[in-house]
């Protein structure tokens, strides 16, 4: 093998591993890798006409990175398989372009440069060869640097945020991690990496031609990256080895095609087994301890208000679902939030939550109007809510689960992570003394190592209240937490919430359990037809006729 | 553009619209019932068109007028191949996978079987396919000496004929109820003793057929290859995403509109041709990346 077949496979590598960020890492199916190739080996031809070399790579790998964040700009509200169609028409619409202006991109045969010997900066008084041999060198530094740094970040907490996106972008936005921003910048990353591959290829060859970058190559780096498993920082290395390995059928592009064909369904029919076969291996997690003895409650010491909600109302395709409900949570105090099916009692949870938008009203927490802010950043404000469907990340420990949210208040960006900054080092020990500090409060301290698969039904919800508890938020908004618990499972809840409220928590708790609702809250507030009917303690409420009407229809007398 | 060039361009625009609109169709059909957008439509044109050729033909058809029996069993190979690739894409590469990377990457595995298998039989790039259907070929003369062939007539009335059609029948028809009914609620339906399975099956079978209308209408226009199958149905799914993924007239309009805007484009002096693939792709592109809430659809499918 010579030095330019070897260079030319290291850029080939590049650009996988290079997907493996949006790919492996944010989970998004990106189909168009071989465009932002293109973009990368036609920019730098056609810049270099009247830039210096290695402006015109800059530029041409800028380029992609910003169209790469532009493609996602919208489709992070949507599915991912809307961001695959997307990235997959890019990739014909890049054949189509470069088809359709053969003055500007030579047509069938493409563009030549001819292949500098040197790469000079006149104005520093360097000059380097380019030899294929300096590619060489080139693309295995490039490959091994774009390795640590994956393995670093994957690590490192955008590592725990990206596997919280993974597994469920919703859970996620839930304990304040910006799903849409990473993934917009996992695909902006991978955008810039394949032009960048494709600069160096076009630099190494002289020549970058429509069937060097056609959609065929789009499906093999996606195939060599999905070869490579989830989140593996090395996975492409396996994924573009195979691909290279493989015998090439007849040796044409077609026969390539269906090697290509027939490597993607085996790797396909090979990703649920081989994952089985992974989580089998895996030590299987024991009760490590019993919980520990519930510890006596303090006193209950309502604090000021820490959640203020006025005038809320929201309504559906003209449907009322809200009309101006008043509600304020105290620090210290577990607030029970209550009513007949369809009284808008999820609506308003929702609507505290930043899930979804109210039509009027204002929200105030901590003394800062979060009215306009979305759920993320509410999180940082200070509310965290919990599901009324156990909504856990199936992949992540117990441990993980928490430390998600422990840190999502932490500033703890990708180049914080990369260049090991003191204070991103900080925070780090901070976020995991907060992690342990949160199991052993919530009591799920002797379950660290488990995965919600092997947790109790009462333990997934507790662990629900976990992890929102674990953002710090200082209000909590909790959706049903005792719903198809047992006795002894809502006894572990009831004490979980005090001890909460006890340690300045503001807990708002939507629940339909009256003998629960009783036992665990200072205060009521009953929703009917989206209004407040009335409020007050737990004894006063249940005494009050109004409520007896709206819960069973009666007229009031 | 003079008045005549324009109104040619306007009944060309509307007869490929009519073939756009029937691949919108089913690739609308198939996302209202499981959600699942295939990456596979177009060469499930492809697919249809070329193996009616190569059964009826052989791997170097000769443009000439195929004979009545010829041009009989090729339309009726043509809409079953449609029919039998859809459902096999289904029970292939949709049913097996719960995962939406699962059944993303299947498809567009499927669809590269589909181009490959074609390319190592077909022994040329690309094709002339006679009319198996005899549409008639005169010329209507407009203004400013321009003017078109009455095949577009022919094509825009089958097209709208066969989409108008389907659309009546989801309306009307048990199974288009069913196919409503899958669409709203999966779940719901399926207690309701609706057979889910069979139902979808069903939809991307028809899915298949209307694949195959299209690759009848669109392939005697001009020499095809294997890997325009792909931007045809790119260029549906362009349409469907035009007609919010909603409903059957939707993606008929959806397919109008785009044809039209792309003749035009075709035949404004400054464009040209080099625009035809560029122009609906970049749609494409634009429309998944910066309006995407344009898709929010409404619970129809008829």
């Amino acid at each position: 093998m010579s030095d330019v077949d070897v260079a030319r496979d290291l850029y080939l590598l590049l650009a996988a591993l290079g997907l493996n960020l949006a790919v492996g890492y944010a989970g998004q199916p990106v189909l168009g890798q071989g465009a932002f190739v293109a973009v990368g080996g036609y920019g730098t031809v056609l810049l270099a006409e009247h830039l210096p070399l290695g402006v015109a790579v800059a530029l041409s790998v800028a380029g992609a990175g910003v169209l790469g964040w532009l493609l996602d700009y919208g489709a992070a509200r949507l599915r991912g398989a809307f961001l695959a169609l997307g990235t997959w028409g890019l990739a014909w619409l890049a054949v189509a372009v470069l088809a359709a202006f053969p003055s500007t991109f030579g047509g069938e045969q493409g563009l030549l440069r001819e292949a500098p010997a040197r790469l000079v900066s006149p104005s520093l008084g360097l000059g380097w060869v380019l030899t294929p041999r300096t590619h060489v060198v080139l693309a295995a530094l490039l490959c091994a640097g774009l390795v640590v740094a994956t393995r670093a970040l994957g690590r490192g907490a955008v590592g725990l945020d990206l596997a919280a996106l993974r597994q469920g972008a919703e859970a996620a936005a839930s304990v304040g991690v910006d799903g849409a921003a990473l993934r917009r910048d996992a695909i902006a990353a991978s955008a810039a990496f394949g032009a960048l591959a494709g600069a160096g290829t076009v630099v190494l060859l002289g020549v970058v031609a429509p069937s060097s970058v056609a959609p065929l190559l789009s499906i093999q780096l996606f195939v060599a990256v999905l070869i490579g498993g989830t989140a593996n920082p090395y996975g492409p290395l396996l994924g573009v080895g195979v691909l290279l390995l493989l015998p090439t059928g007849v040796g044409t592009e077609r026969g390539r095609g269906l090697v290509t064909a027939l490597v993607l369904v085996a790797a396909l029919a090979a990703r649920e087994p081989v994952a089985r076969w992974l989580a089998a291996r895996r030590r299987p997690a024991v009760p490590e301890t019993e919980p520990a003895a519930v510890e006596e409650p303090p006193a209950p010491t309502p604090g000021p208000v820490v959640l203020d909600a006025t005038g809320i109302a929201k309504s559906y395709e003209g449907v009322a679902a809200l009309r101006g409900v008043d509600v304020a949570v105290r620090s210290g105090e577990v607030h029970a939030l209550i009513g007949p099916n369809g009284s808008g009692k999820t609506t308003l949870l929702r609507v505290l939550a930043g899930a979804t938008r109210a039509d009027a009203g204002a929200i105030v927490v901590l003394g800062t109007d979060v009215t306009r802010l979305d759920q993320t950043a509410r999180v940082r404000a200070g509310v965290a809510r919990t599901f009324q469907d156990t909504v856990l990340f199936p992949g992540l420990t117990v441990r993980e689960h928490v430390a998600v949210g422990a840190r999502a208040t932490e500033p703890h960006g990708a180049w914080r992570t990369l260049l090991a900054v003191p204070s991103a080092r900080r925070a780090r020990a901070t976020a995991a003394a907060w992690t342990e500090a949160v199991l052993a409060e919530t009591g799920l301290a002797g379950r660290a190592g488990a995965r919600p698969n092997e947790l109790t039904y009462g333990e997934q919800r507790l662990l629900q209240v976990a992890r929102a508890a674990a953002t710090g938020a200082t209000a909590l908004l909790l959706d049903e937490p005792a719903a198809g618990m047992s006795v002894a499972e809502v006894e572990r809840l009831r004490a979980l919430l005090r001890r909460l409220a006890g340690n300045g928590r503001a807990v708002l708790v939507v629940e339909h359990n009256v003998r629960f609702v009783s036992a665990v809250a200072d205060r009521v507030t009953v929703l009917a037809a989206g209004e407040v009917v009335t409020r007050g303690t737990p004894d006063e409420v249940r005494a009050d006729p109004r409520v007896r009407a709206a819960y069973l229809g009666e007229e009031v007398a | 553009m003079s008045v005549g060039v324009a109104l040619q361009a306007v009944m060309t625009g509307l007869a490929q619209g009519a073939v756009y609109g029937l691949v919108a169709l089913g690739f609308t059909l198939c996302y209202r019932l499981v959600r699942v957008l295939s990456f596979a439509h177009g060469d499930l044109i492809a697919g249809a068109t070329f193996s009616a050729v190569l059964v009826t033909v052989g791997t170097t058809p000769v443009l000439r007028t195929p004979s009545a029996g010829v041009a009989v069993a090729q339309v009726v190979l043509c809409l079953v191949a449609g029919g039998l690739l859809g459902g096999l894409l289904y029970v292939v590469a949709v049913r097996p996978f719960g995962g939406e990377l699962g059944w993303v990457a299947a498809t567009v595995t499927a669809g590269l079987v589909v181009r490959e298998a074609l390319g190592l039989v077909l022994t040329r790039e690309a094709y002339n396919v006679a009319d198996p259907l005899r549409l008639p070929t005169r010329q209507v003369a407009l203004p400013d000496g321009a003017s078109f062939s009455l095949r577009l007539v022919a094509v825009l009335a089958i097209g709208l004929a066969v989409g108008v059609a389907v659309d009546r029948l989801l309306v009307a028809s048990r199974y288009g109820k069913a196919m409503r009914a899958v669409a709203d609620d999966a779940d719901a339906a399926s207690l309701m003793g609706v057979p889910t399975r069979r139902v979808v099956l069903l939809a991307f079978a028809v899915a298949g057929v209307l694949a195959g209308v299209a690759g009848l209408l669109s392939a005697p226009a001009g020499p095809v290859t294997v890997g325009a199958g792909v931007v045809l149905g790119l260029k549906g799914t362009t349409a469907a995403l035009l007609g919010r993924l909603g409903s059957a007239r939707g993606a008929l309009a959806g397919g109008l509109a785009l044809g039209v805007v792309e003749a035009l484009v075709v035949a404004w002096p400054t464009a040209g041709p080099a625009y035809r693939d560029v122009l609906a792709l970049t749609v494409l592109v634009v429309v998944l990346a910066l309006r995407p809430e344009g898709l929010r659809a409404s619970r129809r499918v008829a």
